[in-house]
């Protein structure tokens, strides 16, 4: 029948309307600045990069490898690399000294959330973050991160995602055992041979 | 000087209005009646370029509700519109289209730019066709990064826009841009030229950082 359609439409409106005053699940606005949406554990928006111990500058773990800045599609990431090495202090490096970056920029006026640069980093030190109330009105001071804008303790990452966090603390560790079983197996075999400098090769890109 | 004095007169004006609330009288400024007026009342233009338009229409959907902050009213007209969101790439065939549209909107007239690509173009920016941020040509009052930003975000930058518009003085050095009346309200819209849009930019609104190189 003609018109059918509407009145069904209309009788849904009022079934909503009146049933808002008893039933909260038919409220459906989410009042956003005073309660919000819990994000799923994959949401992303940027990256930061993850640091260690309590200092954000000598625990980052990023080592300036430049393979995200390679990797990046909208070309988002500048790093500079720094000239002379610091020592390990996020304990992931097998206490080897490792160049860092002297300069590491997102523009994240670009950025295009794609998480590219998370998955091609091999030493776990950039990860996306789910921040996104980041309205500016300074188109250039505001939108240009530097690192000490982008650092974010392990901890965060930990709250944000604690899934994709546990693997991610699961391989360091898993790295790390390996990293210091070789010497141990090496020393046992020819006590005067030096270990491989495998971290320095890998940064050499 | 002026401006000291401004302030002293801003500490006892808030003195005295607080002693006056106390005792049950309300009072107000022009200036905060004015602003007042302004910022819960923006009405939006019905305007969407590219996919973060779909986050704007999800944003005045019933679920995050843009219209808890006066922003009920998507007009269809530039000429009862006050706020234009760019939401998405601005193609350099449909920039002159969005100039022209911002020109036809009344005094006083906001600008948010929504995601990368009206910022600075995003991923496209490299591209021959696309606009290299929408500020090369109108004032940006609010930027949005992400991509593109969620529906909390365009709210978030709504906010942020109603607190820009709260800020603003009437009077003074500091008074927004609609005020000064030698300060156009129009802005040239570009043509087509051979290889780019022409003029490339509106050097009265984009002044962007001088890269020095050593």
């Amino acid at each position: 029948m003609l018109g059918i359609g509407i009145i069904q439409g209309l009788v849904e409106t009022a079934r909503n309307f009146f049933g808002s005053y008893t039933s909260k699940q038919r409220l459906t606005t989410v009042q956003f600045p005073d309660e919000r949406l819990i994000q799923p554990e994959a949401a992303r928006v940027f990256p930061f990069l993850v640091y260690d111990t309590d200092d954000w500058e000598k625990g980052l773990r990023c080592v300036a490898c430049k393979i995200c800045e390679v990797e990046c599609p909208p070309q988002c990431i500048s790093i500079t690399k720094s000239a002379d090495k610091k020592p390990d202090y996020s304990g992931i490096y097998s206490g080897k000294p490792q160049f860092y970056p002297e300069k590491f920029d997102i523009d994240v006026s670009v950025c295009m959330s794609c998480q590219i640069c998370v998955e091609v980093c091999p030493f776990e030190a950039i990860k996306m973050d789910n921040a996104f109330e980041l309205s500016t009105d300074d188109r250039f001071g505001g939108l240009m991160w530097d690192k000490q804008r982008l650092a974010m303790p392990n901890s965060h990452y930990q709250a944000i995602h604690p899934t994709d966090a546990a693997e991610s603390d699961a391989a360091l560790a898993e790295k790390k055992a390996k990293a210091e079983a070789k010497p141990a197996a090496a020393a046992a075999a020819a006590p005067a041979k030096p270990a491989p400098e495998k971290a320095g090769a890998a940064t050499e890109r | 000087m002026r401006a000291g004095l401004g302030g002293v007169m801003d500490e006892e004006l808030k003195n005295l209005k607080a002693e006056l609330s106390k005792h049950g009288v309300f009072t107000t400024t022009f200036e905060e009646l004015y602003n007042w007026g302004r910022k819960n009342s923006v009405w939006p233009l019905t305007f969407g370029l590219a996919c973060c338009a779909i986050e704007m229409i999800a944003t005045t959907m019933a679920r995050y509700d843009l219209a808890r902050f006066g922003a009920e009213v998507f007009r269809a007209s530039p000429r009862q519109a006050d706020l234009i969101i760019v939401s998405g790439t601005v193609t350099k065939k449909m920039a002159p289209q969005v100039v022209r549209l911002y020109n036809q909107m009344p005094e006083p007239k906001y600008v948010i730019a929504m995601g990368a690509c009206a910022i600075s173009g995003g991923p496209f920016r490299d591209g021959y066709n696309v606009l290299k941020g929408i500020d090369r040509y109108i004032p940006v009052d609010v930027h949005i990064p992400g991509c593109p930003p969620r529906p909390e975000a365009l709210i978030d930058a709504f906010m942020t826009l109603q607190k820009k518009i709260d800020a603003q003085q009437l009077t003074g050095e500091d008074r927004p841009r609609h005020l000064k009346e030698d300060l156009p309200s129009e802005f040239p819209v570009p043509e087509y030229g051979e290889h780019d849009l022409e003029p490339p930019n509106n050097a009265e609104v984009w002044n962007p950082l001088k890269v020095i190189q050593k």
